[in-house]
């Protein structure tokens, strides 16, 4: 008997376009499935279905049915569907909600009435599982993104559910804590549906893929953009004058060591990216690069102009208008901001609010955000979080059209990416990448 | 320390703060908040200092403007539409430095509850309203959160090659900070409410006892609040 029934659903949410419709599937008890498609296609709205968070967390108009161990959730609240089921939600700094990380595993665990003496072993199990229980006692405040996914991860295995639902759980995961994390979800036991932007990570552990676009499911296999590729990491020499050299840079947050005596090479026309495991300095690397923080021993020269995306920029916008926030860089100068708005595919968004974009959107408004100033230097954190399989590809392309005129330094995850736009690789840990390829 | 009995102490010195009549009582409870508070780090406790002092800096400048106490003039000013004369007493003063160190005490109090306490503990050992002091300690997380988006902004802007400077650069960044905080509590609310939050039967980690040290608290703060009302 299936273990969740979706039977013809349509949704929309307030105020907007149908995100579902006609959508019906059956989940077995154990399987996995891997959701695939591209963003905005209706992905995460199926998982909150799933969730019973559509309709009631959200509102809007709902028709059809989703039954979940044979609870309608019409009419059962989410939080009597928890710990039937678990949704581990794209963005984990927005579903912290204590500031201990054992806490926060723990908080499930109380909600559901499990007898108080098994909540700590139990919450433990689940961080041993992920390998953050050197975490237990840390302040989630003070975790990387990688780890606090881990956190994340770990607080809704804890709940030990029957029908686990993933939103992009590795997105900011190096490759081998995101092998584990799909790992994990396959031996919970549950059944899975993780919702993925990078292919080559669930196909091989799911038993059947789901294609998502439009609102609907789509027949037959992913078009050949979803399908998993190699990552052959680019070996070449540095070359072209330098437009950053760091030379044995160490930097600490407070007491703790972030990088020690590392040097870094940029140089124009050449597009470099900047790999390596989580926690393991990458992001603050590039920002002594672009000179957001001065390092504590050690030189950096740069040339010319340099510019900085932070990971997750789409919650840094500050204009209301798109084009007003891209003109920020470049003195309200708003005829190169259309510009830029265009070369990212944002032509026509030039009145919209910021706030009022997609995800997408967003990430894409606050990369026409720097490459407006037409920076010497171009530095990029994580620009794939989030990002499907396409438009990393047009980000790739636009990247290696423009990289001639200046360095451009790519601080990822995705070795599939980090394959397809660099020139070179520089890893954080070396040995780990040579493993790796 | 517990957090439970710290959080009661430290409400106990601003409660005796606010029950003293002597503006030296005030200000000897006042610093020693301020010394309690020195205790945090440094780049945190700093917005919560500035913001207590300025708060209670705000109010002895402004008191004397805005009431009419005392015969003792040292300045006369203008006539003002409904505001009046505009002239300063010393027993204006006197008032608007009293409660400028009342203010600043129970700012105080509060800074050094919110750099200094453990509010998961705090949340795990209350045994009663549990939904309340929840509430309170996600409020109270609301400052650095915002803090974090504050810095997460403006280093944003920097990456762009924006500076942020002055008052009212900073001040540009509220609206959407307050955006984001919606946002972000939109989206913890949901998150909560998928880990069971106000589903009925919830239990609780066991609570860690009450050692000496916290019963002691509890014992200087019940007397703070006797003192502050008999002799302060």
């Amino acid at each position: 008997m299936a273990l969740a029934t979706v039977r013809q659903l349509a949704f929309t949410y307030p105020g907007e376009h149908e995100a579902l419709r006609g959508v019906s599937l059956e989940l077995e008890p154990g399987e996995v499935v891997a959701l695939l498609g591209p963003s905005g296609g209706g992905k995460s709205t199926l998982l909150r279905a799933l969730a019973g968070l559509v309709p009631h967390f959200h509102g809007g108009r709902f028709s059809g049915s989703v039954e979940v161990a044979g609870l309608d959730t019409r009419r059962v609240h989410p939080a009597e569907l928890a710990g039937t089921v678990a949704t581990l939600f794209q963005d984990p700094e927005d579903q912290v909600v204590f500031t201990r990380v054992s806490n926060e595993v723990a908080f499930g665990l109380e909600n559901l009435g499990t007898p108080p003496p098994e909540i700590l072993p139990r919450a433990a199990r689940a961080l041993a599982a992920v390998g953050a229980d050197h975490l237990a006692e840390r302040p989630v405040a003070e975790l990387s993104g990688g780890e606090l996914q881990r956190v994340c991860l770990a607080s809704v295995l804890a709940l030990e559910p029957r029908l686990l639902l993933l939103d992009e759980p590795t997105s900011q995961l190096d490759p081998e804590g995101a092998a584990t994390a799909i790992e994990l979800a396959r031996e919970s036991g549950a059944a899975v549906v993780v919702s993925e932007q990078r292919p080559e990570r669930v196909l091989e552990a799911c038993d059947r893929v789901l294609f998502v676009a439009d609102g609907r499911i789509q027949e037959g296999d992913p078009p050949d953009a979803w399908l998993p590729r190699e990552a052959v990491l680019p070996a070449a020499e540095p070359s072209g004058p330098a437009v950053c050299r760091l030379e044995d840079v160490s930097f600490a947050y407070h007491a703790t060591p972030v990088v020690q005596r590392a040097s870094l090479r940029v140089g124009r026309g050449e597009i470099v990216a900047l790999v390596g495991p989580n926690g393991s300095g990458k992001t603050t690397l590039a920002k002594l690069a672009t000179g957001l923080l001065e390092p504590q021993s050690g030189s950096v020269a740069r040339e010319g102009r340099a510019c900085y995306l932070s990971q997750d920029p789409g919650r840094y916008l500050v204009k209301e208008r798109a084009d007003e926030e891209v003109a920020l860089a470049v003195g309200g100068d708003l005829v190169r901001a259309g510009a830029a708005l265009a070369e990212v595919g944002l032509a026509g968004f030039e009145d919209r609010h910021p706030r009022d974009l997609s995800s997408g959107e967003r990430e894409r408004l606050a990369l026409a955000a720097v490459l407006v100033a037409e920076p010497d230097l171009l530095v990029l954190d994580e620009p794939t979080r989030g990002v499907d399989p396409p438009r990393k590809d047009e980000l790739a392309a636009l990247l290696r059209d423009q990289s001639p005129g200046r360095a451009t330094l790519v601080v990822t995850n995705d070795l599939v990416f980090a394959s397809e736009v660099a020139d070179r690789v520089v890893s954080t840990a070396p040995e780990r990448e040579r493993a790796l390829a | 320390m517990s957090p439970a009995p710290a959080a009661l102490l430290l409400a106990a010195l601003a409660a005796a703060a606010l029950l003293a009549d002597r503006i030296v009582s005030v200000a000897a409870i006042a610093l020693v908040l301020l010394l309690v508070c020195l205790r945090a780090p440094a780049g945190r406790r700093r917005l919560y200092l500035v913001g207590a002092l300025f708060s209670g800096l705000a109010v002895f400048v402004l008191t004397p403007f805005v009431s009419s106490i005392g015969w003792h003039v040292i300045w006369s000013g203008p006539t003002v539409p409904v505001l009046g004369q505009l002239d300063v007493t010393r027993e204006e003063l006197r008032i608007g430095l009293f409660q400028g160190l009342r203010l600043t005490a129970v700012a105080l109090a509060f800074a050094a509850y919110a750099l200094l306490l453990d509010h998961d503990r705090l949340v795990q050992s209350v045994g009663f309203a549990r939904r309340s002091v929840l509430a309170m300690a996600l409020a109270t997380r609301l400052v650095p959160t915002l803090e974090r988006d504050a810095a997460g902004l403006v280093e944003a802007l920097r990456g762009r090659g924006v500076e942020v400077s002055g008052a009212r650069g900073r001040a540009r960044l509220l609206a959407p900070l307050l955006a984001g905080s919606l946002e972000r509590a939109l989206n913890l609310a949901e998150a909560m409410e998928s880990r069971g939050y106000g589903r009925p039967g919830a239990t609780r980690m066991p609570r860690p006892g009450w050692g000496l040290l916290d019963r002691a608290a509890l014992v200087v703060g019940a007397v703070a609040v006797a003192i502050g009302v008999l002799w302060l």
